[in-house]
């Protein structure tokens, strides 16, 4: 599709997309571009700068007033300990256990394969929003262990815990389909050899199978992380107070208290950099298999 | 070492319509032989394989190993070893740890394991390539790799499933010296899959047949060069194919093809049988002055060291082939055949070899 | 350590043990919150109630769907006055307990739709808009931005990350930046508009006029969803041979018409599935307005799921939050059954 034309228009055509791709780039950087950047500047430098491009660069007296403002002001330091932990346990076990029903899936044969499959394809379908509030009720009557008075107690409701940030968040209809879809390429051949050596199921897993799965991996350890960390409607609902909060209800909160432009937006890029930090880290991958999983629908 | 049997083996696959493989296999692998199982794709030599193995399910019929009935067990408590057609080597683990696998899973001590890993890679020289990884090698190295795997664990015998037909030609060749050689060492019973009928043929004791209906013909690879037992096992055993073609064999001691007759007697006296299949390799096809066929030829193929005559015959529907070592007369010269006494075979209105007057004294001769 | 018994079956044994940990999760967080759903949807269940809950047979829904229309005759002749509602309610004892939903005209007559729950309705009607606005909106950049991509160009995967940057970003992200830029007095796109029309009181209050709250959700939306279909359209782009193109070249079809017949036609299933998606994604719009506008202003952006987990969550009613969210749920899969059989006509599927 390059060989259109004389030399000269050539140059011009690819000028010209050159400009528009990054005239567009701009377009779509500019929000988080002027959120980084006003998190460098006072409320009055912020407002001075609005009606020009400069709204989108750091100021010549830029500081780090504002991150110090929000660290001082509120609980951030808390919520992103609480977003940390829940999802990298959300990562580890969703990882496990999506993968080992993708595997008795896609490897071992049993009865009731094929209707399991159907099911979880079934419930690719099925919009958070529809079972948020019956969860709800679910979560509110489900026991928990706990240490009370140096004994084991048995409490009844899961509000206000970490464990009701994650456990309903680790079997992943998605994840099992890209686990499953992968684990159906490796060619069974390895399984076989691993069986002629003496390999059991969990061997096969755990040694031959997970160890080939890289790519998977890092894929669905993206796509929980990002459902982790960018959870907002759930814990809106299930945690009140501020020690067991995320970072996303953390800054709903700071924003509609704050009046501090410059704040809210060193908030806001504090938590939006571990995201941005991890996508470009496995963006590739992210891309490859968000590219592969799509066409047929 | 061990002995192999297996008694009328079945194989269906369930579902609608349920599709059956084969009906009725029996095969007695002694020790220390080297049975080849071939075939065209598709004739369940690899599905025939793996049962034995234990990697797939029998519908009927019994395998034994050593006497012990074996078709309900784990493919490990077989004690069994196989190499696989794309070698099947763990890509993240080294060469050692490849070899090593199977061992580790048993608990053998770390020296035990040690001893045994060198010494099967000093076998198969890839000791040098013990700490690479399976991506990093060639193909013949991989291939060592699987066969050094399948050795270490000492298994009662080997399986082979088509472990060659990755290779480029030149390297198959070696490969297919090593596997000799390897037996020829070990004295290991093995069992050998493969659809390439230069690798039956080379490395058998013994050939099993197969076909569209399951075994055709069991025997040592120049008996059933030399006696195929159907029509099938003919035209699928040896290079370039036998010439196959309909005749008639009406009187007692010839056959008609085309405008032509061939000597030719039945063993025992059978009177003429009509219509039947004639077969003969292009080495037997000779060109001959007085020879009773007559034919054109059509088309001279030079592959070097031989070349490739084709003929028209009248009477005759396709042309037939022989293969020569001399300079071949030139394209579209009138020519007269005949065949090598006693290599003419003949197969009746079923595909099945007639046995001919001489096939006694034949067989004496070569000792087959 | 082998679980095998028999060479060709698994045992159950191994199965059950890998598939159990996530079956069991499904079961009790996916599956029986949907159970619940089905059976709160006839009760009265409340969140956190000293009151046992009670069958109420349809009344939910009754509550939810009811509908009534309603034609009143103008007063006088002249310019034309209509009674209020309170009074035309009361004059037909039948609308009691409805109140207005949408008032519309018919000559010189007045037509009301009323309802019991008029918020519902408004909310769905917000929603259908807001999906309208979205999907050729969001669906028309991904594809812009797919075909900019494939270009030969050098950094197209820089431009490539760029452009998706904003998915992974957290929709609460999103939502406070934007509030910021669509600030009415001193947000950079009115200041903008300023600058460009030189009009001081250019720019209208996006977030707090019930005309343009929506749209202005819709394009923020619009852009943050446009990279992941951008993705999938890059890949259904990349599946088509180049030699398609060549072979157009050659009879002499320009780039227009490369794209209308060429370009179009290949990507059908793609377009396809990412219509189906955007508008699938749209109907459950939440995070946004509860962030940016908590439904108003005048309930102009209350959508369906909002209403849901309004009435669900801070009303506490569950029994009535999970019938509309099962109405929503049923008017997705009806909606995305409809958008697969019409596009499939004419397809060999």
């Amino acid at each position: 599709m390059s060989r259109s034309g004389p030399p000269i228009r050539r140059r011009l055509r690819a000028l010209g997309m050159g400009m528009l791709m990054n005239a567009v780039a701009l377009l779509f950087a500019l929000p988080l571009l002027f959120m980084f950047a006003s998190s460098f500047k006072s409320d009055t430098a912020i407002f001075k700068d609005l009606s020009s491009w400069t709204a989108l660069l750091p100021a010549p007296d830029w500081s780090l007033a504002n991150y110090r403002a929000v660290f001082d002001k509120s609980e951030l330091p808390t919520f992103m300990l609480n977003s940390a932990i829940v999802a990298a346990l959300t990562v580890v076990g969703g990882i496990l256990v999506n993968s080992m029903l993708a595997f008795a899936l896609a490897r071992l044969r049993w009865k009731g394969r094929q209707a399991v499959l159907t099911l979880v394809l079934a419930m690719l379908v099925v919009p958070f929003e529809v079972i948020a509030i019956p969860l709800l009720s679910v979560v509110a009557r489900l026991p928990w262990t706990a240490y009370a008075h140096g004994a084991l107690v048995v409490r009844h409701g899961w509000f206000n815990s970490l464990q009701v940030q994650i456990v309903p968040f680790l079997a992943n209809a998605f994840c099992v389909f890209l686990f499953y879809q992968f684990f159906r390429d490796i060619p069974s051949e390895l399984d076989e050899a691993a069986k002629m050596d003496g390999a059991g199921p969990w061997t096969i897993y755990w040694r031959i199978i997970m160890p080939n799965s890289g790519p998977v991996i890092a894929t669905a350890a993206i796509v929980l992380f990002l459902g982790a960390w960018n959870q907002y409607l759930w814990p809106a609902m299930v945690i009140q107070g501020a020690a067991l909060r995320p970072v996303q209800p953390g800054i709903q909160q700071f924003f509609g208290r704050s009046n501090s432009w410059g704040q809210i937006m060193a908030y806001a890029s504090i938590i939006t950099l571990p995201v941005l930090a991890v996508f470009l880290a496995c963006q590739r991958r992210f891309v490859a298999s968000v590219m592969g999983s799509g066409i047929k629908g | 070492m061990a002995q192999i049997t297996l008694n009328a083996v079945a194989k269906t696959y369930p579902g609608r319509p349920a599709r059956q493989l084969f009906r009725d296999v029996s095969l007695d692998v002694g020790d220390g032989e080297f049975v080849v199982l071939v075939g065209p794709s598709g004739c369940g030599k690899s599905t025939l394989l793996r049962m034995i193995a234990g990697l797939e399910d029998i519908s009927g019929g019994e395998i034994r190993i050593d006497g012990v009935r074996v078709d309900e067990l784990a493919p490990v408590k077989r004690g069994l070893s196989m190499v696989f057609q794309n070698y099947a080597l763990y890509g993240h683990m080294s060469v050692f740890e490849n070899i090593a696998f199977g061992l580790r899973l048993n608990r053998t001590p770390r020296a035990e394991i040690e001893r045994r890993v060198r010494e099967a890679a000093e076998l198969l020289q890839i000791g040098h390539l013990l700490e690479r990884r399976p991506p990093q090698l060639s193909g013949g190295q991989r291939q060592r790799v699987a066969i050094g795997r399948a050795i270490v664990r000492a298994p009662r015998a080997f399986l082979f499933d088509e472990p060659l037909s990755n290779l480029d030609a030149a390297l198959r060749a070696d490969m297919r010296v090593e596997i000799a050689r390897l037996h020829q060492r070990l004295g290991a019973t093995m069992v050998y899959v493969t659809h390439d009928q230069v690798e039956a043929m080379t490395l058998a004791d013994r050939i099993v047949v197969m076909g569209p209906n399951g075994v055709e013909q069991i025997g040592a690879p120049m008996r059933v060069y030399e006696r195929p037992a159907n029509v099938f096992v003919a035209g699928f055993i040896g290079s370039p194919k036998m010439n196959l073609f309909p005749a008639r064999h009406d009187q007692e001691d010839r056959v008609a093809v085309g405008e032509a007759t061939l000597p030719w007697r039945a063993a025992g006296s059978a009177a003429g049988s009509g219509a039947v299949t004639a077969g003969v390799r292009p080495e037997h096809l000779l060109l001959a002055a007085d020879g009773p066929l007559r034919a054109t030829l059509l088309l001279v193929e030079r592959l070097g060291a031989e070349s490739l005559l084709h003929l028209a015959v009248p009477g005759l529907a396709q042309a037939l082939v022989a293969s020569v070592k001399d300079a071949p007369p030139p394209e579209g010269s009138a020519v007269r055949l005949d065949v090598r006494p006693g290599r003419l075979h003949l197969f009746d209105a079923a595909g099945m070899r007639m046995a001919a007057a001489g096939d006694q004294a034949a067989q004496e001769k070569s000792g087959t | 350590m082998t679980f095998a018994t028999s060479s060709g079956r698994d045992s159950a044994w191994s199965a059950a043990l890998f598939a159990a940990p996530a079956m069991l999760l499904f079961l009790v967080f996916l599956l029986l919150p949907l159970i619940v759903a089905a059976g709160a949807t006839f009760s009265n269940h409340r969140l956190v109630s000293p009151q046992p809950t009670e069958f109420v047979g349809l009344d939910n829904f009754r509550r939810l769907l009811s509908l009534q229309v309603v034609v009143i005759d103008p007063i006088a002749d002249g310019a034309p006055r209509y009674p209020g509602w309170r009074a035309v309610r009361a004059a037909q004892p039948r609308l009691q307990g409805y109140r207005e939903a949408f008032r519309l005209h018919w000559g010189r007559k007045r037509v009301v739709l009323a309802a019991t729950d008029p918020l519902f309705y408004r909310s769905l009607v917000n929603t259908f808009r807001f999906a309208a606005m979205v999907m050729p909106l969001q669906c028309a950049t991904a594809l812009g931005l797919a075909l900019l991509v494939n270009q030969k160009v050098r950094g197209r995967g820089f431009f490539r990350t760029v452009y998706f940057a904003p998915v992974v970003t957290s929709m609460v992200i999103v939502s406070i930046v934007w509030s910021f830029l669509l600030n009415t007095d001193r947000g950079m796109v009115n200041e903008l508009l300023r600058a460009i029309t030189g009009d001081g009181n250019a720019g209208p209050d996006w977030l707090g006029d019930p005309g343009y709250a929506l749209p202005a959700i819709a394009v923020m939306s619009a852009w943050q969803g446009a990279g992941f279909q951008m993705l999938i359209i890059l890949a259904g782009l990349q599946s088509i041979s180049p030699e398609l193109y060549e072979a157009a070249t050659l009879m002499g079809a320009n780039a227009w018409q490369r794209f209308v017949h060429v370009t179009l036609p290949g990507l059908r299933n793609t377009l396809i599935f990412v219509l189906l998606s955007t508008t699938i994604m749209a109907f459950g719009l939440f995070t946004q307005v509860d962030v940016m506008t908590a439904g108003g202003p005048l309930d102009s952006t209350t959508t369906v799921i909002y209403h849901a987990v309004r009435a669900g969550f801070r009303e506490q009613d569950v029994g009535y939050g999970s019938t509309v969210a099962l109405v929503f749920f049923v008017l997705v899969l009806a909606v995305s059954l409809l958008q697969r059989k019409l596009s499939s006509r004419g397809e060999s599927v």
